[in-house]
């Protein structure tokens, strides 16, 4: 019971903060609430007893992702960006019942899934020798080629980054106005 | 661990997604557009979290890792091709960038 309320705290803090990510205009203030959301959800993951997929979101998403969402804000032009109107505000009222109807889609598929879900198969083994000894005993056998795929991804995904943010010997002028 | 129950974990997921969604539509700003995506994925990872809590397995958990590290990845090339965009066009808003108009 304790449990259930700790998770409806977090669920709250969480759902709060990606209102505020949602709402708010100026991107200083959206990155705190974004901030903010993702210590919420580490936090619902750490009352699932999903610890060490909690450390690692502390560690990669809280850390490393908003550092790097923090640098790049440091390159918009900031003059611009309060000049014009932050949201499309027509196209979210209008955009508001298809996203409605998107939720109701997901809550009839996932009901339906509920009633078909199988046992579990490690929940012995999770309560013998803890969950990040299993998480990782199946990781690096049964995913392991899978893993392997994620860090060339990873590679790839640096490589890419690199060319595409390297500077070059001329701009592009736009020819369609 | 079986106190909370599944469709807890659900709504709570399908909520953040809804919002993650909603951002990516309403959103005028590039880099926001890319921080409601980041919801959006954070709702995914805590259905597979949560499904796991209640199944008792260890598979949405890895899948979930695996999201991070993917976020990671598209938070890095993304930012690159907004930066990119901002240098060569000087443009920051969704609706200025209209190269592909027929």
């Amino acid at each position: 019971m304790v449990r259930f309320l700790i998770f409806l705290l977090f669920s709250a803090w969480a759902i709060v903060s990606a209102v505020g990510v949602v709402t708010f205009s100026n991107p200083i203030y959206v990155i705190i609430w974004l901030l903010s959301c993702l210590i919420a959800v580490a936090g619902i993951f750490f009352t699932a007893g999903a610890e060490l997929v909690g450390a690692l979101q502390l560690l990669i998403y809280a850390v490393a992702i908003a550092v790097f969402y923090v640098f790049v804000l440091t390159a918009v032009p900031w003059e611009k960006a309060v000049k014009k109107d932050s949201h499309y505000r027509t196209e979210g009222v209008l955009s508001l019942p298809l996203v409605l109807l998107l939720y109701l889609e997901m809550v009839v598929v996932f009901l339906l899934g509920v009633v078909a879900s199988p046992e579990g198969k490690f929940r012995e083994a999770i309560a013998k020798i803890g969950n990040a000894e299993v998480v990782g005993s199946v990781l690096f056998t049964k995913y392991f080629f899978a893993f392997e795929v994620v860090s060339v991804v990873l590679l790839v995904g640096m490589i890419g980054a690199v060319l595409i943010g390297r500077k070059e010997s001329q701009t592009y002028e736009d020819d369609t106005a | 661990m079986k106190t909370i129950p599944l469709e807890a974990y659900f709504v709570v997921s399908m909520i953040l997604f809804g919002l993650g969604v909603l951002g990516l539509i309403v959103r005028r700003n590039l880099i926001t557009v890319l921080m409601s995506l980041e919801l959006a994925l954070n709702a995914v990872n805590v259905a597979f979290v949560g499904a796991d809590a209640h199944m008792g397995l260890v598979e949405g958990q890895i899948f979930a890792l695996f999201i991070i590290a993917l976020a990671a990845v598209e938070a890095a090339v993304g930012l690159g091709i907004i930066i990119a965009i901002f240098r060569y066009r000087h443009v920051e808003s969704t609706d200025e960038i209209t190269d592909m108009r027929g």
